[in-house]
Formats: structure tokens, C-alpha cells, sequence
């Protein structure tokens, strides 16, 4: 049986009640670091609101889970994979993706970033030329400076390859 | 006289060049963000809201305005041509503009969708103009006791009628107000809620992040999974004789027109309703005081016009609360909510004394908008044909390069891109799961100003909660908290109906 398959509707229900509510929890905590009580004398605690907000989302995914027991929810009765085999290769392919762009970012710069991006995005998914990903992939992060930089005057993250935008710098500030 | 001589002005601040260059570009954005599906407007303005940085609020929020209505337009497309819809609010457009389209009628479909769209328009920004001001007028009594107790509503609106699981719907409401309490506490200024001391949560979470995370990159990682980047397209000729015959289609579409106007503007002015619901509910009236009833789903006009019509006239009627009240009618009108307090303005009734350019800039282009989106939707209807057949492996990723990038701009800090993917992911799987996700980003536009409202209260109270139920004291305030308690235990009381109904049934 497939990784997929494995993945239920049913199965995610739970799994995602349960960190939920693990998250609650720890933001229970995180807030309680702060005062939590609130009365006409002192005010309200800084860590009030986020105490009693996190204590609500614990009781609604408490709830969630009630329901999820009883067979109360739809997806506590559904058996069918949480996500197609196909469709998981797009998510994760996608997700990955993502991460690795982020990641890149702080380091190599978004320009230089978005051109392997785009590139490794449109070879994997697309059945376009290598030509048209080339000009695709260099375009768009060229555009995007030009938006960017030069009309909305907002410098994006350049990581180590800044000293290679300094001659354009000089051009357009000149 | 007044209003009018107000909206003469506005329709002049909307035919500056600078503004009315920004509004025939904005529908065009809007028409193209609409009709691609997976993108709708709560999209495109989540997207685009950073690059309205360097404008003026009041270009920002025509161009704005105008993305959100030509998306309105824009979501017929792809419902009648791919029988995918573009958006969620016009899924019920897919009802009878796919068969039409099917049966090679698809212009019919198409002038159906415009001109229904132009007459919601129209009529909802008429009523728009007449309510907006009496309503601002009662609203600049409202003190904070008011304003939270309106909040209030606004969050128990989404449980009373939101029609989703009550539990998940309750625990998005707090999930984004907990967000909104993340950095500095506006009293105290003691941090809160910053994990692992990461010096980022400090300045708190930008309603921005959470927006084009769930609706940038969460939509479309679940429209790659619906698609998987297959479309088929209908054929389409087009010619004056088919445009003539489409015209004459929609002789017997009057009803529709009213139905969707009226109903599309009244359900859009609820916080939780918005759009989708109010097409929904005009498609399913109209059919059922149609004469012809049993032929809806196989193709009719009418049965195009009255959700073209309602999802039009409900985005206009959503903007009434959030220009009025502060609060607003959709999650579109949340967002450029978050936008207005982005570009240094206080939503609410003091913006009509305070900033009437703004406002009547905004509400003169809305007619500008409607008409200029019909003409550019017609016109444009083979452009946007091709541009439906880009496939979505090259749509995707420039929308993620346009995520990242508006996700760094407003701080410039990539702490926010990484939050922006973790609620992208996050997203995407609560809403696969139904947990509804505009509840959240309606709370974290809210939040900061709900809490502030609170905690005036209570002060003017000396901490006492009595003061939002006090009737002689502050009754409006008690009025909107009665009614908010009573939308929040609604729910509570559907099973038991359905039980009394069935039983009574039997007997």
C-alpha cells in the first residue's frame, strides 16, 4: 500500500486535532510567561487575551476530537486517501520547491534564486522547450527588479551575489 | 443633493488620470486574476496589496476596488469555458454556463455572465450610495463599548452562518486573534508571544503574511491538486450575430437581474456571508420562482444571470460595513481593510469627514469600474480565452514568485516569507480538512483594534464587562451583543429545528 493510500481522510483528522491541540497547549504556556489575570485594579495581564484565545482553540479542537470519536464529522467516516498519488507528487515536488527557494534566498539572493527556481519548476512540470525556460526563467526575475528596485525603490534580499548589482546601482542612481 | 453633489466630486477624484489609469488596469488584473482558476479576488488583493505602497490611498484602494470587481467579472470565464470556477463565487455560474457552453452557446453564457454583472454592479453601488452616508452618520456615535461589540458580531456572524463546522470555525476566529496578539502588548509594552526569541514575532505578524500565505500560496497548491494543470476549453465563436442573439437571451433574465441585485447586495453587507453564498442563494431562488424551473442545470440564461448578478452586487454591498463601520463584508473587504490601516488611514465613519476624497473617490469609481470592466470583458473575451490556455505549471510559479516577493516587500524581512509558506502549508491542509480559513484573516485585520476597543472599554468601566450589555447606559453596544450571543448559539439550535421539523413531519 502506498504512502498515500496510508494517509486517510480519517487518519489526517485526527493527526491534525491532536497537533492542534498540542499547539494550544503550548501557547497556553508561551502566554502564561506574562501576567494572565485580569482585574479592575491591575488591568488586564499582558498574557490575558493570547491565555484565554489559546484556551478556546484548545477546547474547539478538544471538540473536534469528540466528534471525530463519536462519528460526528464527516471526515471521521471517510477512508479515502487524503491526497492522490498524482496530486502528492505536485504538492511535495511544489513544497520542496518552496523551501529550498526560501532557503537559497538568504544566501545566494532572490534574483539568482528565482532563475534556478523557475528553471528546475517549468523543466519538471512543463513540456516547454529549453529555449523558452531559459528566456522564461531569466525574465522574470529581471522584471521583478525592475519592479522592485527601480520603481518601488524597495531593495530586495541579494545575499552574496549584492556586489554584482552595484554597477546597475551606479547606472540608475547616476 | 448632498450625496450627489459628494459622488460628482468622487466621480471627478476617480477620472484623474493617475486614478483612472489605475482603475481600467485594475479590472483588466481583475478580469485576468478572476477568470484563471484557483485565483479569485481575495487572491489577486492579497497579492498585489505591497506594490500599492508607493501610491497615493486613494489610487490604491480604486485600483484596488477595481481588481476586486473585475475578478467578480472575471470568475464567469473559466466557469462557462473550462467548467472550472475561477473563484468560489462563481461556482454556481458553473451550473448553467457550462451546459450552455457544451451546447455551443458559450457566447450566450458569456454576455449572460457580463451583463448580469453589470446590472448587479449597478444597482448595488446606487444602494451603496444611498446607505453609506445615513449609515457612517450613526456610526460616529459609536464609542469603543460599540465598536467591540460590532467585532463581536462580526466574528459570531461567521459562526451563526458561516454553515461550517462550528468547532473549526470558532477555533479559526482564535487562531487569528491569537496571531494578532504576537510582539509588543499595545498597554504594557511587554513582549508576548515570541518563540524561541526569534527578534522577527517582535514587530508582530502582518495581516499580509497570513493572507497571501492562505490565499497566495495554499490556493494554489490546492487548485495544482484539483487541476493538476489540465483544462479543456469549450469553443467559442465569436460574432456580431452571436453577440445580437446573446442580447436577445437575456430578455427573459429580468427576474434574475432583480433577485440576484437586491439579495447580492443585503447578503453581501453580512460579515460571513460575502459572494459566494449570495450566488448561491440567488441561483437556488430564482430557480425555484422560475416558471421553467425543472430546465435549470440544462443551460438557461437566467440561471447564469442571477449568480453574475448577486456576486457582483455582494462585493459592492460587502464594502458598505467596511467603509461605515470599520468591519468588514467579505475577506476581500478584510484585506483592504488591512490595506487602509497599512496606508496610515482609520477605517470607519470618521473617514467620511475625515478623508472624503477617499471615500467618494471609491465609490465614484465603483460606477466607472462596472462600466468600464463590461466593456473590457466583452471586448477582451478572446485574450482571456488564451490566457486560459496557459497551463498551470507556468501560471503556478510566477504566482509563488509573486507571493515571495509581496510577502518580503512590506517589512523586508525574510522571517516573513518563511511565516508566509508555514501558513501557506498550514492553510492548505485545514481547509482540505474544512476548517474555514477567511475567519482567520477577518481576525488578524480585527484583532488589533478589537483589542484596543476592549480594553477601552473596560477601562471607561473600571473592568467591568457589564458595560457591554448595559441597556440604559450603552444599549446600542447591549443590542449587538444580544444579537451576537443569539448568532453564536444559533448553531446549537439547527440539529434540534431539523429533530422537531422531522418528528412534526411524521406526525
Amino acid at each position: 500500500m502506498s504512502v498515500t493510500k496510508k494517509i486517510t481522510v480519517k487518519r489526517a483528522e485526527i493527526a491534525v486535532a491532536v497537533i492542534l491541540a498540542l499547539c494550544s497547549i503550548a501557547l497556553m504556556i508561551k502566554s502564561a510567561e506574562n501576567r494572565i489575570t485580569w482585574n479592575a485594579e491591575e488591568n488586564m495581564g499582558a498574557g490575558f487575551l493570547p491565555f484565554y484565545l489559546s484556551l478556546g482553540m484548545l477546547i474547539c479542537t478538544v471538540l473536534t476530537i469528540i466528534k471525530f470519536v463519536l462519528k460526528r464529522s464527516p471526515q471521521s467516516k471517510d477512508d479515502s486517501p487524503f491526497i492522490e498519488a498524482e496530486a502528492f507528487k505536485y504538492i511535495a515536488v511544489t513544497i520542496i520547491s518552496l523551501v529550498i527557494l526560501v532557503l537559497a534566498i538568504g544566501y545566494l539572493g532572490i534574483y539568482f534564486s528565482l532563475i534556478f527556481f523557475l528553471a528546475f519548476y517549468l523543466r519538471y512540470f512543463s513540456s516547454k522547450s529549453i529555449l523558452f525556460i531559459s528566456v522564461f526563467s531569466l525574465i522574470t526575475p529581471v522584471l521583478t527588479f525592475l519592479f522592485f528596485e527601480w520603481l518601488l525603490k524597495i531593495p530586495l534580499p541579494q545575499g552574496i551575489s549584492e556586489p554584482l548589482f552595484y554597477p546597475v546601482y551606479d547606472f540608475m542612481y547616476s | 443633493m448632498d450625496v450627489f453633489i459628494l459622488l460628482l466630486e468622487g466621480i471627478f477624484v476617480s477620472f484623474e488620470p493617475l486614478n483612472l489609469g489605475l482603475l481600467i488596469f485594475g479590472c483588466l488584473i481583475g478580469l485576468f486574476v478572476g477568470a484563471m482558476p484557483g485565483l479569485g479576488s481575495v487572491n489577486g488583493v492579497a497579492i498585489l496589496i505591497p506594490i500599492t505602497f508607493i501610491i497615493p490611498p486613494t489610487a490604491a484602494i480604486i485600483f484596488l476596488a477595481a481588481v476586486y470587481y473585475g475578478a467578480m467579472y472575471g470568475g464567469a470565464i473559466s466557469s462557462v469555458m473550462l467548467g472550472i470556477p475561477g473563484a468560489s463565487t462563481a461556482v454556481a455560474t458553473v451550473f448553467d454556463g457550462r451546459p450552455l457552453a457544451v451546447k455551443g452557446e458559450a457566447m450566450t453564457a458569456l454576455t449572460a455572465a457580463a451583463v448580469g454583472s453589470f446590472v448587479g454592479g449597478t444597482v448595488s453601488v446606487i444602494l451603496f450610495t444611498l446607505f453609506a452616508p445615513p449609515l457612517a452618520e450613526v456610526a460616529l456615535r459609536f464609542n469603543a463599548p460599540e465598536t467591540f461589540a460590532l467585532m463581536v458580531m462580526a466574528f459570531a456572524t461567521f459562526v451563526g452562518l458561516g454553515g461550517d463546522d462550528v468547532p473549526k470555525t470558532i477555533f479559526s476566529i482564535l487562531i487569528g486573534l491569537a496571531l494578532s496578539t504576537i510582539g509588543l502588548d499595545l498597554i504594557t509594552g511587554k513582549p508576548r508571544l515570541i518563540f524561541f526569541n526569534i527578534p522577527g514575532f517582535l514587530h508582530g505578524i502582518n495581516f499580509l503574511v497570513l493572507a497571501i500565505g492562505i490565499y497566495g500560496i495554499g490556493e494554489m497548491l490546492w487548485t495544482l491538486e484539483e487541476t493538476k494543470g489540465k483544462v479543456q476549453m469549450s469553443k467559442l465563436s465569436v460574432n456580431m450575430k452571436e453577440v445580437g442573439r446573446a442580447f436577445g437571451a437575456l430578455k427573459k433574465t429580468i427576474m434574475a437581474m432583480n433577485i440576484g441585485s437586491f439579495l447580492g447586495f443585503f447578503v453581501g453587507i453580512l460579515p460571513a456571508a460575502g459572494a459566494t453564498p449570495a450566488s448561491l442563494m440567488s441561483y437556488g431562488i430564482t430557480k425555484q420562482l422560475s416558471k421553467n424551473s425543472k430546465e435549470f442545470g440544462s443551460g438557461v440564461p437566467a440561471g447564469v444571470v442571477a449568480p453574475e448578478c448577486a456576486n457582483n452586487s455582494a462585493s459592492t454591498g460587502s464594502m458598505l460595513p467596511m467603509l461605515t463601520l470599520g468591519i468588514p463584508g467579505s475577506p476581500t473587504t478584510a484585506i483592504l481593510l488591512g490595506g487602509m490601516i497599512l496606508w496610515g488611514l482609520t477605517p470607519g465613519p470618521l473617514l467620511f469627514t475625515q478623508e472624503p476624497e477617499f471615500v467618494w473617490g471609491l465609490i465614484g469609481s465603483l460606477y466607472i469600474a462596472n462600466f468600464f470592466t463590461l466593456v473590457l470583458n466583452i471586448a477582451l473575451i478572446p485574450a482571456f480565452l488564451m490566457v486560459l490556455r496557459i497551463p498551470f505549471a507556468i501560471l503556478a510559479p510566477v504566482i509563488f514568485v509573486l507571493c515571495v516577493t509581496g510577502g518580503y516587500a512590506p517589512t523586508q524581512s525574510l522571517h516573513d516569507v518563511w511565516l508566509m509558506l508555514l501558513f501557506g502549508f498550514a492553510g492548505y491542509i485545514l481547509r482540505k480538512l474544512d476548517y474555514p480559513v477567511a475567519p482567520a484573516v477577518l481576525s488578524i485585520v480585527l484583532g488589533p483594534l478589537a483589542e484596543k476597543a476592549l480594553r477601552q472599554s473596560l477601562i471607561l468601566s473600571d473592568g467591568s464587562m457589564g458595560i457591554f450589555f448595559d441597556m440604559a447606559e450603552k444599549p446600542i453596544a447591549a443590542i449587538i451583543m444580544y444579537i451576537a450571543i443569539v448568532l453564536l448559539i444559533m448553531p446549537a439550535f439547527g440539529p434540534l429545528y431539523r429533530k422537531f421539523f422531522k418528528k412534526a413531519q411524521t406526525t
